[in-house]
């Protein structure tokens, strides 16, 4: 297929973007190495700032509307020599992030922990450079996709939506991802990819695989010309990379369908403001996003089948009400009606109304009611 | 009191040997090999001891027939260079138990030299082979005996006797005897090697039956001072030792014999023609006070009995009633006891009155006690009730009990006396340990005599940490007057204190390196058993042991805590020398350059920081 003029150019100029996202990338890196190469040269120990990531340094800010790490940080120096294996971890991670980078390889966690022995670097166990990791997007407040790092666990998508790659061997290839009815993988190849077009309004963000496949069958990418994700649980953060990339490039509203339980409403805040665990990035939500169900309140409306909470269940009730986040709003206002019930219902509790129930049914009335919240 | 004479039942030694070899250390071939070499090395360390000679000692043990299964018969054979005895009492000194040189009150390895015995004995017993002596004391000539011991009348019996030029004096004994040295010999081992440490300034070699040689040359060159011979402290003292001293501090009367009344002639100056006792008493009284004691007792007697010799012949004294002042003897010539009254105004009453009643309580405590002065035995007289100048001779049994009590009350009397100890001091201890252990650490201390019961004791101690020394440690070397103990440690009272130490709290963690050694030094060393192989706790020596390790104790945790830093500053050069290279290396990747940063400055210095810190921990190990 020939490609116009016009066409090139902008190939080019997405090409440039994403080298110049690389360029960036290279030289912090760069300049955090300089600063060490010369402390050594001229005989001092080096050292860096780590924020610290411990609760007490956790906070919620209201105008980011997420967690964000407050201002203490810790000095790791490599004169210390308590610290001086994990400042060498470090230095070992910023080195093969380096070279990731460099050469455009992704590389996972856990290839990370086997990579190390490459180069006599030490690690006891898995956790311990998972944690290292997190470490390196502390210092350099970059998430660890753009080091080439990514997540084992998949999600999916489905939608109209041209991508073009990024990735060595694949630069300038495109690929609509309605083409497959299995929805496509968000792997590295795709959280990198350029956005190029879409012909969709909404995103629909769905916590469970069975539904995903429900909503291609019914073909809710069509009906209300939407993009489906299936998050799987607890969205990996490449997914939410990607919704965040689909709200703020393609200007696309997110919304978010889950379980009607406690762990649900959890899942569409960590979409909408981010975790704790990862306070110390900002590129991972999407503050507009939207929770719209199933709340507590539809469990009584739509007379959904329910099982009853389980302690664990309800102790994770009282320990969201202390999150500033659920302090008011339908979180506030969910939360307190599940505590009341103290009953839930799944995704699935529709189908006892028949198979498209929840496509017909719920679906409209919730997007409708999306566009008020 | 009217006894004169009071003798005590001699045992049977093959009795007493019997009942009691188990005590003694032979019960069993195992056991009476490793007692047997014991015995002997020991006499003939005391032996160079005594006489100031830097002792060389060679211990062999050979197998009669190396092809027989153990037990099996022996030869014991250990020389010496020290001073010998003379050939006159050689067959005594080994061929009857309980004859020695070693009755008086120092500390020295044995007791009364009765292992030794008891060592030929049982080799007698279980060989029938007779023992060896080699003797010589003046480095020229050679009494060599071959002795048997008659178990039933505890006599030697010479079955050879020669003698040979020779050019080194010395001891050498040798005798045949059952034993087991398959399962002896690391006992024996253990003891050769342990005893070389105690005692730096011997030489001791060991062959041993397998043909290998153990050799420990002496590595200090003075022998330190030899303990002198001291009166009891009255604390030590008891009833049954009072009698003795009693007994020692009077007279026997004298058996009027032959042999008597021609001493009393001659010393009288008469002439053969016998003189009628009016001539004799003239001429005694002339010459009073030139006369020997014993002739002027029997002078005494003469005045009471008014008899010449011819009729002194024909009686035999048998009692002397001082209280009722009668003189009882036994007439031949009618065969009956007569009895006549003595003169208490008679000067040779008094003369009587000495000899057979003994000292005045003072005189006794200021001549036969150690550091008793006439102002504290006329204090103890009035303390224990009796007056001062009370015949020792004239006590009844519960008088007696009463003045040992008294003696034991009594808190006035001064410390005893330790000139008697001979520690093995400070300095070649610690060589000694230095020598053996190559420590890195080392403390050694002496404490101050002390004393339990009336027996002066002294504590010596040493700790070492580390160099050669295997982990699993405390391991105790313990030691009574220079004898290495090896049996029975568990309830020993030096094993009690070092595991009551808390050995945490002077930063000794985990498997240490490290070793304890306990030297007791006492005239009498409270052993549990006859065994001689563990220590009794008792107080006074519990707490000298406690303060004695507790100073060493601390000595150890000001080493160790250094040593922890020094290994500190170690390992962290180690960290920097792993670390910093791989930083080095991704650094300069990552910075985009070609050489790699001179990192080896900081290397150098932190080399440098913990080198000095072990220059400090050697200096504390050398203190």
């Amino acid at each position: 297929m020939a490609t116009s003029k016009k066409e090139q150019t902008r190939i080019k100029e997405r090409s440039k973007k994403a080298d110049a996202k690389q360029k960036n990338i290279l030289e912090m890196l760069k300049s955090h190495g300089a600063k060490i190469y010369d402390d050594l040269d001229n005989g001092q120990f080096p050292k860096f700032s780590i924020p610290s990531r411990s609760v007490s340094n956790i906070v919620y800010d209201k105008k980011l509307r997420q967690y964000i790490l407050g201002t203490n940080a810790a000095v790791r120096s490599s004169r210390n020599s308590a610290q001086l294996r994990s400042f060498t971890q470090l230095m070992w991670l910023a080195f093969f992030a380096n070279r990731l980078t460099h050469e455009k390889k992704s590389s996972t966690l856990r290839d990370v922990y086997y990579s190390s022995q490459a180069f006599a670097i030490e690690f006891e166990d898995q956790s311990e450079s998972d944690n290292i990791i997190v470490d390196l997007e502390a210092v350099t407040s970059k998430p660890r996709e753009d080091f080439h790092i990514f997540p084992e666990e998949r999600s999916s998508i489905f939608g109209d939506l041209t991508i073009e790659y990024t990735i060595p061997g694949y630069e300038g290839k495109t690929m609509n991802l309605s083409n497959h009815p299995d929805g496509y993988s968000i792997g590295p190849s795709l959280t990198t990819a350029e956005l190029v077009d879409t012909s969709a309004e909404i995103v629909i963000a769905i916590e469970k695989g069975g539904l995903f496949t429900r909503f291609v069958e019914e073909q809710v990418d069509k009906k209300f010309k939407s993009i489906i994700i299936n998050t799987g649980g607890q969205a990996p953060r490449s997914t939410r990379t990607l919704l965040k990339r689909l709200h703020e490039e393609m200007k696309l509203p997110v919304i978010v369908l889950t379980d009607g339980d406690v762990y649900g409403e959890h899942i569409a805040m960590v979409i909408k403001s981010g975790s704790a665990n990862a306070a110390h990035l900002r590129e991972l939500t999407v503050p507009d996003a939207k929770w719209v169900g199933v709340w507590a309140t539809d469990i009584e409306k739509y007379k959904l089948p329910t099982i009853p909470m389980t302690e664990s269940d309800i102790k994770r009730c009282y320990d969201l009400q202390k999150d500033p986040r659920y302090q008011d709003g339908i979180w506030k206002k969910e939360l307190d009606v599940f505590l009341k019930l103290k009953r839930k219902a799944e995704l699935e509790a529709f189908s006892k109304y028949g198979l498209t129930n929840i496509t017909d049914k719920y679906l409209p009335q919730k997007l409708e009611l999306a566009k008020s919240l | 009191m009217s006894s004169i004479k009071e003798k005590f039942n001699q045992i049977s030694p093959s009795e007493f040997f019997y009942s009691n070899r188990d005590l003694a250390g032979f019960s069993n071939p195992t056991r009476s090999l490793y007692t047997a070499v014991r015995e002997f090395v020991e006499n003939a360390l005391d032996a160079c001891d005594q006489k100031g000679i830097l002792p060389d000692v060679h211990l062999t043990i050979k197998a009669v027939d190396p092809e027989k299964p153990d037990p099996k018969p022996y030869i014991l054979t250990v020389k010496d260079n020290g001073p010998g005895i003379d050939a006159e009492h050689i067959p005594l000194a080994f061929g009857t138990v309980l004859y020695g040189s070693k009755f008086g009150l120092k500390q020295a390895r044995g007791m009364f030299g009765l292992g030794a015995t008891m060592a030929i004995l049982y080799g007698q017993i279980t060989t029938n082979k007779p023992v060896i002596v080699k003797s010589s004391v003046d480095g020229a000539t050679q009494d060599t005996f071959e002795l048997l011991l008659d178990i039933q009348k505890n006599k030697p019996v010479i079955v050879k006797h020669t003698t040979k030029e020779v050019s080194k004096h010395g001891l050498s004994v040798s005798i045949c005897l059952e034993g087991d040295y398959s399962k002896a010999g690391n006992k024996i081992r253990d003891y050769v090697y342990e005893t070389s440490l105690i005692t730096p300034y011997a030489s001791i070699t060991f062959d041993d039956p397998k043909d290998q040689k153990f050799s420990h040359p002496r590595f200090v060159k003075e022998i330190p001072p030899p303990p002198t011979i001291i009166r009891p402290h009255p604390h030590g003292i008891d009833v049954e030792r009072i009698r003795r001293m009693i007994v020692e501090s009077q007279f026997e009367i004298p058996t009027i014999d032959d042999a008597m009344i021609e001493k009393v002639r001659k010393d009288l100056g008469l002439s053969v023609k016998n003189l009628s006792f009016t001539a004799i008493m003239d001429k005694a009284k002339k010459k009073w006070k030139t006369l020997p004691r014993q002739v002027r007792v029997v002078i005494a007697l003469m005045s009471f009995l008014k008899m010449d010799f011819e009729k002194l012949n024909k009686i035999r004294i048998e009692d002397i009633d001082m209280p009722n002042k009668k003189l009882f003897y036994w007439d031949f010539g009618d065969s009956q006891s007569k009895s006549v009254d003595m003169d208490p105004e008679s000067q040779y009453y008094k003369q009587l009155t000495n000899t057979v009643q003994g000292e005045p309580l003072t005189t006794f405590l200021t001549k036969r006690f150690q550091r008793i002065g006439p102002t504290t035995a006329v204090k103890f007289a009035e303390f224990a009730g009796f007056k001062p100048e009370k015949r020792m001779g004239t006590l009844s049994n519960q008088e007696l009990v009463n003045l040992s009590d008294s003696l034991q009350k009594f808190e006035d009397f001064m410390a005893p006396d330790s000139s008697c100890l001979a520690p093995l001091g400070e300095d070649p201890l610690e060589k000694g340990i230095k020598k053996f252990f190559n420590p890195d650490f080392t403390a050694v201390v002496q404490r101050s005599p002390s004393a339990y019961s009336g027996f002066p004791f002294i504590i010596e101690m040493g700790i070492a940490y580390g160099g050669d020394i295997k982990s699993g440690g405390p391991h105790v070397y313990r030691y009574a007057n220079r004898i290495p103990l090896l049996y029975d440690e568990g309830s020993d009272v030096v094993l009690k204190v070092v595991n009551d130490t808390d050995w945490g709290r002077y930063k000794v963690k985990g498997d240490p390196p490290f070793i304890i050694v306990s030297h007791i030094c006492s005239t009498r060393i409270p052993y549990k058993t006859a065994g001689k192989e563990n220590v009794a706790d008792r107080p006074e020596i519990e707490r000298e042991l406690r303060l004695g390790l507790q100073l060493l104790s601390r000595k150890l945790a000001a080493y160790m805590s250094k040593r922890g830093q020094a290994d500190m500053a170690k390992k962290r050069a180690n960290l920097y020398a792993k670390y910093l290279p791989q930083i080095a290396e991704f650094c300069t990747e990552l910075a985009g350059k070609k050489k790699e940063p001179n990192y080896k400055k900081l290397l150098e210095e932190n080399a440098v920081e913990s080198k000095q810190s072990v220059e400090e921990e050697n200096e504390i190990g050398n203190k």
